[in-house]
């Protein structure tokens, strides 16, 4: 087979890319020490930027090693781009038929569409693909008029384990800011601009799916090497490291030339108001001996194995955000380190985070080694912003970029993970952030003193709001509108995670993210993966929390639905059988005894009282397996008492005989289940309105005063 | 300087008539208090016996979620009946107005329940006609002059290199705004002036006075206008400092708070009062 690469030419075509490199000669190796795998994936790009026309001219070098065990005919491209080239694409039907915040505004503006063109496509040694090619419509309801998904087939199927070599020429027009892609007058962000292979899955065949509204993307690691060719006085930042630059002073254009092993994807930015400001993140500064010691410990693993790598760090900022570079680089050292000593170390060289251009709307996303972050010229110190995104956009490095999940069908494996890291990055590094407040850009968090929070609570006051509409595993585009997607993925499953470590404790937690993150590094696992090593590392079988939770559009509500305490009687009036005899106890012989009684000092009355908690499954989920629900009753002489309940029932009624009556009742005192979608009835108390209930009903009032004195200035 | 004697003779006014305060507070309080006695009920319910009760804060995002989730569908319902209320609000604070102008206005005549219901009553038809009008006024000042504006600054806004020409200019253009509305507010103040103090018959007729008044003294009159919304922003900086300050738990803090924000309220019933007064002093200072 001419067109074919066996693996033992697959050493000369790496001798070729090797062999290609720029005139400086600063070429260096492998961007990426250690061996982090085999990429499915060689991938060699040369693109020029038309600065003026806001066009690309493109050309793409791929080999492609089928690594599954069955023979592959065909090959599948994403075109991403061409969502964005008219308004019969999947992407802009779904945005025009949200009807909500997100879908609006979505489509490109008259003479402002994106679009891609695959102008060639053939093998290495000859054979022309583009009679072959078509465009598909993968998912359903079928778009004929999609094009964002492309097939060539091959003359011959390609055996497993060989390669093939596939040599595509491009043109794109950039689009004005769409999902995060576009140019703003000389800024460029772009992303997802290469015609990018789809991922070969054995029995399934090519994972593809168009570009949808609520959808991000999936691909095949890759050994990639990419020359960019800018205008000169264009700063450039681009996944991995750079390793050339060549100036060209006849055509006033500079190429930059980067490299990156074993990612999935490639994206760079180009602009002439960016500085670019480097520095290093040094373990040894950041970690000290304590927390490797702690973090060994808790994870079971020796201290070299938790060490930390140093990493060079680049931002790229915009001249009216400078006085905010330490704070963007005191989170994304937080986060390098965190990450780090939590999941495993970063493995590559570099990081770039990049704060998007002005109006590219580029911001908030993530890309393997580099991700926009995303600040205003005005910030308020007491608010987390910059610093979540960037510790957000980071983190998706590890859950997307390392562990590189589908993000079409599996949103919550990337998102979930993310956010939940995330919060727990800010929460280690900077405690709760006050709530933003501002006013037309201007922060009011000075002036106004805004609650204090941790992530978990907002995503939890998210996620309970969002259980009755999608199983948060739904697919990305297949959810009920883009709340219920946002909500799901990202608070949602934060909320589930948080919960699994509140119920599995922080030890065993630590270990199954570890394993989980390390297992799968370099790979795509699924759902059943993650339920895989929690199962395994849990000790006990946690499929019923994913079925329940995860799977499910159950509510998670357990309650107290009364407490109550009454005087245990002492003696029970009525006819009793005595030697032989009905004898009946009346009130007034009971008045007598009690009168004996408490004349008798040697006798001490000692008065109980039975106490009655009842307990409600509010919800429609249940507890399974080894977990419980756990009540704790106090009682007014300080004294507590702890049952269980299985919850499986609607209610159960407990009973107490105490010396004192209840003060109040508590289920789940230990706030495990953080899902619970009804926190205020966990706990009931005996005497009814606290004194912050009167504050907030005063305050209350108040407002409402005020919004009426705000109606009568218009009178 | 007219500015200054106006201010002093009209803060003198409101003081002489305080009395017109307890009457305004009032209607203020039991009306806010019927409109929020169902939410407080509510409350009671949700929290009375929760010890969530026991820490729950002003701005409690996990537990207003909890209550979103709870009570979402009932939203639209309460929006639309919160929006009739409201309206009726309106209507009766016109009413009001009339008795809380006409005793300012009459410095040596009693503040009485009689005498200020009969205030109200005597202008309610005029004033009602004057707040009709307004909404025109409001609609070319909002409608018409604040858009010219954007249309002027848009398409310049549409090219700019950085976000600090879009963060000014819509600051300045809010601040337009709010300077519009001043003016607006301005006008059918002295148009109600004008109709209790010249005991103006037509309302249209007060109105073209009032624009007449101001044609002449626009500058001055604003600038006391302006001066007396310094003195209500002062107010308010003056309670951000204090109602920090009275966050924590306690009986006497609570008490003290509750205290605090109904002085609040009354604050702000004087600076409408003292705009009120202050600008009929100015009127009446500048014959015309």
């Amino acid at each position: 087979m001419n067109n074919l690469i066996r693996p033992s030419r697959l050493g000369v075509a790496l001798v070729v890319l090797a062999l290609v490199v720029p005139a400086t000669g600063r070429e260096q190796g492998p961007a990426v020490e250690g061996d982090l795998g085999l990429p499915v994936l060689r991938c060699e790009i040369w693109a020029e930027l038309d600065a003026v026309g806001k066009t690309l001219h493109g050309r793409e070098d791929l080999v492609w090693t089928n690594r599954s065990g069955e023979p592959v005919g065909d090959m599948v491209f994403h075109l991403y781009w061409n969502a964005f080239k008219n308004e019969a694409s999947t992407f802009l039907r779904e945005a025009r038929d949200e009807s909500g915040l997100f879908g609006r505004g979505a489509a490109p503006r008259d003479g402002e569409w994106g679009w891609i063109d695959v102008t060639s496509i053939r093998l290495a040694d000859g054979p022309d693909l583009k009679p072959t090619m078509e465009f598909l419509s993968p998912d359903e309801p079928a778009n004929p008029d999609d094009r964002t998904v492309m097939k060539v087939t091959f003359p011959e199927a390609v055996q497993p384990g060989d390669s093939i070599r596939l040599h595509l020429e491009f043109q794109s027009k950039i689009p004005r800011p769409v999902a995060r892609t576009g140019y703003y007058r000389n800024s460029f962000f772009i992303a997802q601009w290469f015609p990018k292979p789809a991922v070969y899955v054995e029995g399934r065949g090519w994972n593809a799916h168009e570009y949808h509204l609520n959808s991000e993307f999936f691909a095949d690691f890759a050994d990639f090497m990419v020359h960019l060719t800018v205008p000169r006085d264009f700063v450039v930042g681009a996944t991995g490291k750079q390793t050339g630059i060549r100036v060209d002073e006849a055509t006033g254009k500079t190429t930059y030339t980067y490299r990156q092993s074993m990612v999935h994807d490639f994206a760079w930015t180009a602009g002439d108001r960016f500085i670019k400001v480097e520095r290093d993140f040094i373990a040894d500064d950041e970690v000290t001996a304590e927390e490797y010691e702690h973090t060994a410990s808790l994870l079971g693993l020796p201290i070299e194995e938790v060490k930390l790598p140093n990493v060079r760090m680049i931002l790229l900022i915009a001249p009216e955000h400078k006085r905010q570079i330490d704070r963007h680089f005191r989170a994304l050292r937080a986060a390098i380190k965190y990450f780090g000593l939590w999941y495993g170390p970063y493995p590559y060289e570099t990081v770039t985070m990049v704060d998007p251009p002005f109006r590219t709307r580029s911001g908030g996303m993530e890309y393997p080694t580099l991700f926009t972050a995303g600040t205003r010229v005005l910030t308020s110190r007491h608010v987390l912003s910059p610093e979540q995104v960037i510790v957000h956009e980071f983190g998706h490095g590890y859950w997307y970029g390392l562990v590189a999940t589908n993000e079409f069908e599996e949103a919550w494996l990337d998102e979930g993970f993310t956010t939940y890291s995330t919060g727990r990055v800010l929460a280690s590094a900077y405690g709760p952030g006050a709530l933003p407040m501002s006013f037309k850009g201007i922060p009011l968090n000075s002036i106004f003193r805004m609650p204090k929070l941790y992530d978990f609570e907002i995503n939890r006051a998210a996620a309970i709001n969002v259980v009755p509409y999608d199983p948060v595993t739904t697919w990305s585009w297949k959810f009920y509108n883009t709340a219920s997607y946002g909500a799901n993925v990202y608070a949602r499953a934060a909320t589930l995670l948080e919960t699994l470590e509140r119920l599995l404790g922080e030890r065993t937690w630590s270990r199954i993210m570890r394993t989980y993150h390390m297992r799968y590094r370099y790979k795509h696992p699924t759902t059943a993966d993650f339920i895989g090593v929690v199962n395994e590392l849990a000790g006990s079988d946690m499929t019923w929390f994913f079925e329940e939770l995860l799977d499910a559009t159950h509510s998670f509500d357990y309650g107290i639905a009364s407490v109550s305490s009454v005087e245990k009687p002492r003696y029970l009036r009525g006819v009793y059988d005595v030697d032989g005899e009905k004898k009946e106890l009346t009130s007034k012989r009971i008045k007598e005894f009690e009168a004996e009684a408490a004349s008798d000092a040697d006798l001490p009355i000692q008065q109980e009282y039975v106490t009655t908690v009842v307990l409600r499954r509010f919800g429609e989920a249940r507890v399974r397996g080894d977990a419980r629900i756990e009540v704790l009753v106090r009682f007014k002489d300080g004294s507590t008492e702890t049952r269980f309940w299985d919850g499986q029932d609607r209610w159960v009624r407990l009973e107490f005989v105490k010396p004192a009556k209840v003060d109040w009742a508590r289920v789940d005192p230990q706030g495990i289940w953080l899902i619970d979608s009804n926190l205020a009835n966990n706990s009931r108390g005996a005497d009814g309105l606290r004194r912050n209930v009167v504050k907030l009903m005063a305050r209350l009032l108040y407002h409402v005063q005020s919004a009426l004195q705000f109606l009568s200035s218009w009178s | 300087m007219s500015v200054m004697r106006s201010i002093g003779a009209g803060f003198e006014g409101t003081f002489r008539k305080r009395k017109v305060f307890v009457y305004l507070w009032a209607v203020n309080f039991v009306y806010a208090l019927a409109l929020v006695s169902p939410l407080l009920a509510l409350i009671q319910k949700e929290l009375g016996h929760s010890l969530t009760g026991s820490f729950i804060k002003a701005f409690d995002i996990p537990w207003l979620g909890e209550m979103v989730f709870k009570y979402q569908e009932m939203f639209p319902a309460l929006a639309g009946g919160l929006a009739v209320p409201a309206l009726l609000f309106v209507l009766l604070f016109i009413f009001l107005n009339g008795g809380l102008l006409g005793r300012l206005l009459d410095r040596e005549g009693p503040v009485t329940l009689a005498a200020f219901f009969a205030d109200c009553g005597r202008y309610f038809g005029r004033f009602f006609r004057l707040f009709l009008m307004s909404l025109a006024f409001y609609a070319v000042a909002f409608g018409g002059v604040l858009r010219l504006l954007s249309a002027g600054l848009d398409p310049w806004l549409e090219n700019v290199r950085t976000e600090w020409p879009v963060l000014i200019l819509s600051n300045v253009h809010f601040l337009s705004g709010l300077l519009l509305l001043s003016v607006v507010h301005m006008v059918f103040d002295y148009a109600r002036i004008v109709i209790v103090a010249d005991e103006e018959a037509k309302a249209l007729r007060a109105l073209r006075l009032a624009l007449g008044f101001l044609k002449k003294r626009f500058f001055t009159a604003w600038s006391l206008y302006l001066l007396i919304v310094a003195v209500f922003l002062a107010g308010t900086a003056l309670d951000l400092f204090i109602s920090g300050r009275l966050a924590a738990n306690g009986t006497l803090t609570l008490i003290l708070g509750f205290a605090w924000m109904q002085a609040l309220v009354v604050f702000r019933l004087w600076i409408k009062a003292l705009f009120f007064s202050a600008q009929a002093e100015f009127y009446r200072m500048n014959p015309y």
